[in-house]
């Protein structure tokens, strides 16, 4: 008796959640299809997604709740215009001229453009004028609640998300089964090239399903804002963030490649998402939080490395070999003698001259700036080692410095032991956790493995930094000291920021040395060739591994340094999994392939925004995001970096200059000729 | 005891045998041929050989050592040499990196730590090693040259010189003239045997071009649908009808 009503109460929680679990499905499928639709048209795993929903949902915010514009004109303008103009944009402007570069290449571009695309957004309409609070869904009434059958309950929102996307996911079937376009677009997808030999044009067919995916993305931007704003009610990029990476596990499902898979897979996840809030228990802290944040991460790792599909589909992607021909090899190696040792003299000069200044004339201000600099570097060394050496790219750097700057706060804080092995342990842990996640997916290349460490990243952020054993408790705030070792007090800004630049130049030579020797040679066979290298005896999983913790420990260090040149982990500002994506942007953008690469984009990072934008310009410090984001298109063409390029082409230049005379010696023109001609020289 | 020897070894894909109960053995300074038609099964043989692929039935073993089921990379540090049907070379890297990289690879255990310490880095004694190599396959002064700079045949030459830079005693070549004109094969066959004489690994030659096999090995197999079909001293397999028949095409075996 007693089982058979708990039974029937089993089941009438079940069928909630199923009818609660379609909408939110709903929304993940839209955008899966979105990923789809440009992955199958153009090749690009195109992030900028949530870059695309956030423009939208915040166009219709600004013109219907803060210019009072009727509900349906702000979603015509919204998602019907501004939306597949932007997709449109992208494609003309960018993507179309990228289509033979590697699918690494086109997501980093596609993460300069989730950088710098809302950024842009805000600085255009001036969005922070005032905080963005208020947001409304674009359904008049929305949250009213209907009963369905009777006795499950279902707000107006939900059911037109529902009936929305059934009716886009319809009318896209029919666009491709009826319509020119849907033909031609299936052609794409199956060849490019032969379809081009069809006589039809496949840039006006990319342009066309830009259009289209920009269209749903935007769609789907309003649609959830009841959604992304219920907690805080504050409209912003960062509210997209876990609904795109929901929809990467819907479009996962299919290998990306697949609409209906996407579809099917965005309703499953949200019906899975409220099932498990339904019935798993919520004693177990681990259980609890499955349920809530940590979900839409778990699963999109779990896809990504146990879903068969895609560990077939894997294919070793090194994002610097994507373009052919290869890069070509590093300035330095192949400068001459007397270039080397001029470069060298005007470093030496450069960096006296920027020493002097700051331990003579630079206020505190510019002294914590040189030091955050310097400190950048090191955290950005860690990209060089895994991009730059390793080939690969990780979106989870900003994890593992997290890691090293909580590790210097908990040793300290509580078993008060000195911060600087605090930071060293804290560069151990990442140094574990780095080598722990490279198992599951180091049989990953290329876009999955950046994917699955953003979902680590973004794992990290949600859910671990909430306890107490990670990101501290409040009552003990996260304050760091500086360090005091070897009777030497680090306390001060100057004999801080020499701690700093000892530990730059220490770090600087151990990736040079691990560059140099067998570490890095093998590193370099496996980019070159994997079979190649394991039939010299590389041990390619043991390369993999410790690559990943030599990265997470590097990162680490920086990490512990900033907090204590902080005095605090200020992680909102500094760990956050989108900095991140910025982090890696800025450092490929400007050179992975070398220490003073990385060092640059510590540099750029930190002195740039504050010296040339906001100083000499007068802009705001956000248009970095907007220029390094944008530059990551570059990364297309020169992908090892825009200064590793500007230093062999000056090279070049210089190089030419000193030859064109030689020549001229040699032919044996009149000695006289020649004698003019070194007269003329100073 | 041979040094490697495949016994028994038996590949299926989907229902399709592959390589069926094979056993063929190699000897330490001995040149040897694998031949066959297309689709004979030459190729999987190889790769169950090198342990890119696990037989059904059968084992491999080198030196008394059974390597059914070891690693690639294991195998190569017990001393399997190789080279590729298609080119694989490490772009990106220079004509002497290629050579570094297996020298260190195999001497040292590259062990993290040493490289901090600055004991991983390459000794000249080490880069001398190299250019001699270079030097006596012909590629002298192409040491800084970047990969992508070399002609197919040259490239060849740099897969055989990284595969003995980690001192194999055996070396396994996947049709090495493919690709080459008849003038280049001749070139590489040469300088091949010149090295294998003076080294004295054993060489294992699966090929197409007869032509080389015959100029070039003391012994052959030959394969057909995954069966092998005869085996013997080269100059007598290639007299055998059956291996006419078989591989030559009959027009041919008539012809002659």
């Amino acid at each position: 008796m007693t089982a058979s009503v708990l039974a029937a109460g089993v089941l009438e929680d079940t069928i909630r959640a199923f009818f609660q679990g379609l909408p939110i499905g709903a929304g993940f499928a839209l955008v899966a299809m979105s990923f789809v639709l440009t992955y199958k048209t153009s090749g690009v795993f195109n992030l900028a997604f949530g870059a695309q929903a956030f423009i939208s949902a915040a166009t219709y915010f600004e013109l219907h709740v803060r210019r009072d514009w009727p509900i349906w004109s702000a979603v015509l303008v919204a998602v019907v215009l501004v939306a597949p103009v932007l997709g449109l944009l992208l494609e003309r402007l960018i993507f179309r001229h990228v289509h033979a570069s590697s699918a690494v290449a086109k997501l980093v571009i596609s993460l300069g453009l989730l950088v710098a695309l809302p950024e842009l957004f805000k600085l255009i309409v001036d969005y922070n004028r005032e905080q963005p609070f208020g947001a409304v869904g674009i359904i008049p009434d929305g949250a009213t609640v209907y009963r369905l059958f009777g006795r499950y309950p279902v707000t107006r929102d939900e059911i037109a998300a529902f009936v929305i996307v059934v009716a886009a996911a319809l009318a896209l079937a029919a666009l491709f089964r009826y319509t020119r376009l849907g033909l031609r677009i299936r052609a794409v997808v199956q060849s490019p090239r032969m379809t081009e030999l069809n006589g039809v044009n496949a840039d006006w067919v990319s342009s066309g399903s830009w259009m289209l995916s920009s269209f749903f993305a935007g769609l789907a931007g309003v649609l959830l804002v009841p959604t992304t704003s219920s907690l805080g009610t504050v409209l912003e990029p960062t509210g997209y963030f876990p609904i795109v990476i929901s929809a990467l596990a819907a479009a996962a499902l299919g290998r990306l490649v697949s609409l209906p898979a996407a579809l099917f897979g965005g309703l499953l996840l949200g019906v899975v998402t409220t099932q498990m809030r339904t019935h798993v228990p919520r004693d177990n802290v681990i259980l609890a939080e499955l349920q809530g944040p940590a979900l839409p991460y778990v699963m999109l790792f779990a896809i990504i490395v146990f879903w068969p599909a895609i560990r077939r589909q894997v294919a070793g992607a090194d994002p610097l070999l994507g373009v052919s021909p290869p890069p070509p090899a590093l300035a330095a190696t192949s400068r001459s003698r007397g270039m080397t040792i001029y470069t060298r003299i005007m470093a030496l000069a450069f960096f006296t001259a920027v020493g002097i200044w700051t331990f003579g004339y630079a206020n505190n201000f510019w002294i914590s700036r040189i030091t955050h600099s310097v400190i950048f570097s090191i955290i950005f060394l860690s990209i060089v080692v895994f991009t730059g050496l390793g080939g690969q790219i990780a979106l989870c750097q900003v994890t593992f410095a997290a890691i090293g700057a909580f590790g210097a706060m908990q040793f300290a804080q509580r078993w008060d032991i000195s911060v600087i092995v605090g930071m060293l342990a804290g560069a151990a842990i990442a140094a574990a956790v780095g080598a722990v996640l490279s198992i599951p997916v180091m049989r990953l290349g290329g876009i999955w493995l950046a994917i699955a460490t953003l979902a680590f990243a973004l794992f990290f952020h949600d859910v671990l930094v909430k306890y107490s054993w990670v990101g501290g408790s409040l009552f003990h705030g996260r304050g760091v000291p500086r360090p005091e070792f070897l009777g030497v007090d680090f306390s001060s800004r100057e004999n801080f920021l020499i701690l700093c630049i000892a530990v730059l130049v220490l770090v600087g030579v151990l990736v040079i040395l691990i560059r140099e020797s067998s570490t890095g040679m093998a590193l370099r066979a496996l980019r070159g060739s994997e079979i190649a290298a394991e039939s010299i005896g590389v041990i390619s999983w043991r390369s993999r591994v410790v690559v990943f913790s030599v990265s997470a420990g590097i990162a680490a260090i920086g990490g512990g340094l900033l907090a204590m040149e902080e005095r605090l982990v200020g992680y909102e500002a500094n760990f956050d999994p989108q900095t991140g994506l910025f982090w890696l942007v800025i450092v490929v953008v400007l050179g992975a392939r070398t220490v003073e690469g990385g060092v640059q984009a510590g540099v750029a990072f930190v002195i740039f925004p504050e010296l040339v934008l906001h100083r000499w310009l007068g802009l705001d410090g956000a248009w970095r995001y907007v220029l390094f984001g944008f530059a990551a298109i570059s990364f297309a063409r020169h992908p090892e970096g825009l200064l590793e390029h500007g230093k062999r082409r000056s090279q070049a230049m210089m190089q030419r200059m000193f030859t064109r005379r030689q020549p001229a010696m040699a032919a044996a023109g009149p000695p006289a000729t020649t004698a003019a001609d070194e007269g003329d020289e100073p | 005891m041979s040094l490697l020897t495949a016994d028994g070894v038996t590949k299926r894909f989907a229902g399709i045998t592959a390589v069926d109960d094979v056993h063929i053995a190699l000897e330490e300074g001995e040149r040897v041929g694998l031949i066959g038609p297309n689709g004979a099964g030459k190729t999987t043989l190889f790769n169950c050989l090198l342990g890119l692929l696990r037989p059904e039935a059968g084992s491999v073993s080198f030196d008394g050592q059974n390597i059914t089921r070891l690693s690639v990379y294991r195998r190569a540090r017990l001393g399997i040499g190789r080279t590729f049907q298609r080119v694989e070379l490490f772009s990106g890297s220079s004509v002497r990196d290629h050579l570094l990289f297996a020298l260190r690879i195999r001497s040292g255990t590259g062990a993290l730590w040493k490289d901090v310490i600055g004991l991983g880095l390459p000794k000249p004694s080490e880069i001398e090693r190299c250019d001699a190599l270079l030097d006596s396959l012909g590629l002298g002064g192409m040491g800084d040259e970047p990969i992508e700079a070399l002609s197919l045949g040259q490239s060849r030459l740099v897969e055989v010189a990284r595969a003995l830079m980690t001192q194999p005693r055996v070396v396994l070549l996947d049709e090495p003239s493919s690709g080459l004109d008849r003038a280049e094969t001749t070139a590489l066959a040469e300088t091949l045997a010149r090295i294998q004489s003076e080294q004295g690994f054993g060489l294992l030659l699966v090929e197409h071009d007869v032509e080389l096999v015959a100029s070039f090995t003391e012994r052959t197999y030959v394969l057909d649908f995954g069966r092998l079909i005869t085996s013997g001293a080269t100059s007598e397999v290639m007299r055998d009808p059956e291996v006419r028949a078989a591989y030559l095409g009959d027009s041919v075996a008539g012809a002659q």
